[in-house]
């Protein structure tokens, strides 16, 4: 396998564990997320994935290579940082090629690369442009440029759309996912940004406190999260404390019918989890337990509307997206909210609140 | 051999697993440049240590020695303990006090003229830089051939003072006599050069730009919006000077004081032109005895360094001061 | 309204007064006679041309002042450039102490510092050289580009250094390729500071060079004793000159403001 490998990495900065107990293995040619909060790790972990940082243990794989001790300049994993670190002393051209010019490639050979990669980047004619003379996203695609230069087997992104304003993020997001199944390379994105994550990722790592929560294809991460981190992290849920009860689960005076409870012994306590865009609103003949509400707020924010309840195991909030149901609904409402059995998550409750 | 990242590894200067050239060459040109460093900023230090212990011998020359003789001569006087001479005291005295005052009266005169450059644009904030580094690049011994020529008594000043007839004026009004007793003028007209006020003066004037430039970063970085909120509370500009302003920058004032005075401990040129003979600094008696006309060079090591310490107790002092300020 | 008025005066009035001997040694270098009169009396530029094509001592003067000016200036850039650099590197006690020491001829009175240097050179031979004269001044004045270069190296973005790194720069060709061109307007301006300080320094110069050469400043010190003459006069004039000229390059070229402390401009 071609890909990269990391067992058994961690970090330490003193007593603190930055980094922990990190086995991942990115496929040749996939793109990753590194999703997680600030201070989760992940850019931490991709420092030390470009050489930047020397674990304090474990060990990185290239093809089955050790490359742990490799310095960064011998990696050459193209990186695009947070803020692009483009050198302003040179021009466009000069710091796409920089990496060939120091390499000792011929100036031809490197004018050549350059101009390729330009276009493929979409500035075919801004070479000879000062860096200072740059919109966003114009330095956006220089620093993709430069980093692929130097034809990386890995291409690391830090954050690469916090400096974009958000209009334009999305479509670099869509762009720069297009760019890398083009090129076929094994690319590692660090975000903290769920949707960019969905929207170009292979596989998410979802990261928190130097610990990895969770690893898949964004499908599952959304739909299977396996704890409640996760859940809340991706998307949105509603949470409710809860002990698991003949089958079900608990919560105040109500007791809940749930799938995921068989997996439980009885007593367990737990934490019932639910997207809001589950629970079905004056529904009849739907399955599962239904609860009396009550409108407190009601959010239409055109797409879809957020439909704040209060009800009897607490508030919650249900989303509808449009054409998904003509009905309206006013604050001070009287509603019933049917809770599908099979689309309730539970995970543990370790005494402490969720995420 | 990586280095080690520090706990804020991901903000180190430099990347630490970079390590990837030659780290052999490195220990040698640090060796060097200790060398060089040691051996032009220290050694002189130590030099000047060690021949103050000597003594002088016959002509100009002078000799190693272990003896505290010239110590004992700067502090109480060669003829120590029949009598006490404190000549070499009050030059010392003298050099504190020309110092003091100049450099207190350069930073009063400074600050507010830092103050409102560093309002100013920042293009104006270029012009007014380079006017003051400028005239601060003007040598002691030109600034002082000025001062000597504006307030020389045939051609200066006091030239100015006659001719204008404010010289008579001062006479009918009862102030020159007053003058009289500040040593700022003869019996026929008023006289600048050799008293104090000219040396304080000079000397002022001497580190004015100097003050400008050690109040420049601590000014130009002090948030007008605090001055401007005091301002919408009802405070005067004398109100917001005193309880806004001088607050903040109280610091960086008296450690530029403190600088000042230091540098000021070692000025020559200004001294001997406009000083009177019998108030005379120590730094003159160390020109003298070292190159002058006493020429007794351990003398004038030991002078020097009292000097040095002198100086170095208020760098020190200076040192603790933005010390227990930062805390 | 008068408190704007109370400063621009204020201003003005302290442009003056720091112009006034500098007016006064100007015009008096105007002077035809041999004595110093302020106004000068039959102005002419002939003192111009004495200072610096027919008198020999002058022109000989001016020459050690340049050599000794530019070559101290350059090689405090030198020694100042590995300090500045292992300080903003890593920032260790030694490299502190390194600087600390660096700095220090600077920042006690330089007569102290020329008496000493005096002694030093006199013990090794080379009192009265020029090349003692040059490393004297570099010595004096080392402190000046210590603290510009540092200046520069702290406005170094560190992703810049990653990026390079992972573009296969090692540490040197990072520094020539990265560090060294973004820090250029520091090093220049390190170098014309020490280079104008050291045109005009006189005492440590007295001690150093034991009557065995002059520059401009011992000439003129000389010549007091003696009694100014409007040639004198001529040396300021050009010292000033210098200087505007010098610190208006950098001014044009760099960021003046930001060089003496003031914040970077937020563009």
């Amino acid at each position: 396998m071609n890909g990269l490998r990391l067992g058994n990495v961690y970090k330490a900065f003193g007593s603190v564990r930055a980094v922990e107990n990190i086995n991942l293995d990115f496929a040749e040619g996939e793109l990753t997320a590194l999703l997680g909060p600030s201070g989760c790790g992940k850019t931490t972990l991709l420092r030390m994935i470009a050489g930047l940082e020397e674990p304090s243990g474990g060990a990185i794989l290239l093809g089955g290579r050790d490359i742990t001790a490799l310095p960064a300049h011998k990696r050459r994993f193209g990186m695009v940082f947070q803020s692009f670190a483009l050198f302003p002393h040179l021009t466009v051209r000069e710091n796409v090629v920089y990496s060939l010019v120091i390499s000792g490639t011929s100036k031809a050979e490197a004018m050549d690369t350059g101009e390729r990669l330009l276009d493929l980047v979409q500035l075919k004619g801004y070479g000879d442009r000062r860096i200072g003379e740059l919109s966003g996203g114009q330095r956006q695609r220089v620093a993709i440029a430069r980093a692929l230069a130097q034809e990386p087997e890995v291409f690391l992104l830090d954050e690469p759309m916090s400096a974009l304003d958000a209009k334009l993020r999305e479509d670099m997001q869509v762009e720069l996912r297009l760019l890398q199944q083009r090129l076929g390379i094994t690319t590692i994105v660090v975000t903290h940004d769920q949707r960019e994550a969905m929207t170009m990722a292979d596989k998410i790592v979802v990261m928190s406190q130097g610990r990895v929560e969770q690893v898949g294809p964004p499908q599952d991460i959304y739909h299977k999260p396996e704890n409640a981190f996760v859940a809340d992290f991706i998307g949105k849920a509603n949470f409710f404390d809860g002990v698991v009860e003949q089958g079900g689960v608990r919560v105040g005076d109500t007791l809940l019918e749930l799938d995921a409870a068989a997996r439980f012994l009885s007593g367990s306590p737990v934490q019932v989890a639910f997207r809001p865009e589950m629970p079905h609103l004056d529904a009849e003949a739907v399955p599962g337990s239904r609860l009396q509400a009550k409108v407190t707020f009601v959010r239409d924010v055109g797409p879809v509307r957020d439909i704040h309840l209060q009800t009897e195991i607490g508030p919650m909030v249900v989303e509808y997206a449009r054409g998904e149901t003509d009905r309206s609904f006013a604050v001070g409402q009287e509603t019933a909210v049917t809770l599908p059995p099979d689309r309730l998550l539970a995970f543990p409750r370790t005494g402490q609140a969720a995420a | 051999m990586s280095a080690v990242s520090e706990p804020e590894g991901i903000a180190a200067p430099v990347p630490a697993a970079a390590e990837g050239n030659t780290p052999s060459r490195w220990p040698l040109a640090q060796v060097g440049l200790w060398a060089v460093i040691l051996f032009l900023c220290l050694t002189p230090f130590i030099l000047i240590f060690a021949i103050s212990f000597g003594h002088k011998i016959e002509g100009a020359s002078w000799e190693w020695a272990f003896s505290l003789a010239n110590y004992q001569r700067v502090f109480v006087g060669a003829n120590w303990p029949e009598e006490v001479t404190a000549l070499y005291l009050q030059k010392l005295y003298y050099s504190l006090y020309y110092a003091v005052i100049a450099s207190v009266l350069a930073v009063i005169t400074a600050f507010p003229f830092t103050y409102l450059v560093t309002g100013r644009s920042r293009r104006a904030q270029s012009a007014w830089l380079v006017f003051i580094l400028s005239s601060l690049s003007l040598s002691e011994v030109f600034i002082v051939m000025g001062w000597d020529v504006l307030l020389s008594n045939r051609s200066g000043l006091p030239m100015v003072f006659k001719a204008t007839g404010l010289t008579d004026w001062l006479k009918q009004v009862g102030w020159f006599d007053t003058l009289r007793d500040w040593g700022l003028a003869n019996p026929r007209n008023v006289k600048f050069k050799t008293s104090v006020s000219a040396t304080v003066l000079t000397m002022s004037y001497l580190v004015w730009p100097y003050a400008v430039i050690l109040l420049y970063p601590p000014l130009s970085r002090l948030d007008r919006s605090m001055v401007e909120a005091a301002r919408t509370m009802g405070a005067g500009p004398w109100t917001v000077l005193r309880t806004v302003i001088l607050p903040t920058v109280r610091l960086p004032l008296m450690g530029s004081v403190l600088l000042l005075f230091v540098f000021l401990l070692g000025v020559y040129v200004a001294v001997t032109v406009f000083a009177e003979p019998a108030k005379q600094t120590m730094a003159v008696s160390v020109y003298e005895a070292v190159r002058g006309n006493t020429l007794n060079a351990p003398f004038g090591a030991a002078q020097a360094m009292v000097l040095l310490v002198t100086a170095g107790i208020f760098l020190a002092l200076g040192q603790w001061m933005s010390r227990r300020a930062a805390s | 309204m008068i408190l704007r008025v109370l400063s621009s005066l204020f201003l003005a009035l302290s442009a003056v007064m720091l112009s006034l001997p500098i007016v006064v040694v100007s015009a008096a270098a105007l002077n035809s006679g041999r004595t110093m009169f302020f106004p000068p009396r039959e102005p002419t530029l002939e003192r111009f041309y004495e200072f610096f094509v027919s008198e020999q001592v002058w022109v000989e003067a001016l020459t050690n002042s340049m050599i000794i000016a530019f070559g101290s200036a350059a090689l405090a850039v030198l020694i100042a450039w590995p300090i500045a650099y292992s300080l903003w590197a890593r920032g260790s006690r030694a490299s502190k102490v390194l600087a600390g020491l660096g700095s220090m001829p600077f920042a006690l009175p330089p007569i102290v510092f020329g008496v000493g240097l005096g002694f030093l050179w006199s013990f090794l031979g080379g009192l009265g050289a020029i090349w003692s004269g040059v490393a004297s001044h570099a010595a004096l004045f080392l402190a000046l580009p210590i603290v510009t270069i540092s200046i520069g190296l702290q406005s170094i973005d560190r992703s810049h250094l990653d990026a390079a790194a992972t573009m296969g720069a090692t540490r040197a060709v990072t520094f020539r390729t990265v560090i060294l061109p973004q820090t250029i307007p520091y090093t220049v301006s390190g170098f014309f500071f020490a280079l104008v300080l050291s045109f005009n320094e006189f005492i440590v110069m007295f001690f150093v060079s034991a009557s065995s050469y002059s520059t401009v400043t011992l000439q003129i010190f000389n010549s007091l004793r003696n009694g100014y003459t409007p040639t004198m006069a001529v040396a300021a004039v050009t010292f000033i000159v210098v200087s505007v000229v010098v610190f208006s390059a950098v001014a044009r070229w760099g960021d003046l403001p930001r060089l003496m402390g003031a914040e970077p401009t937020k563009s």
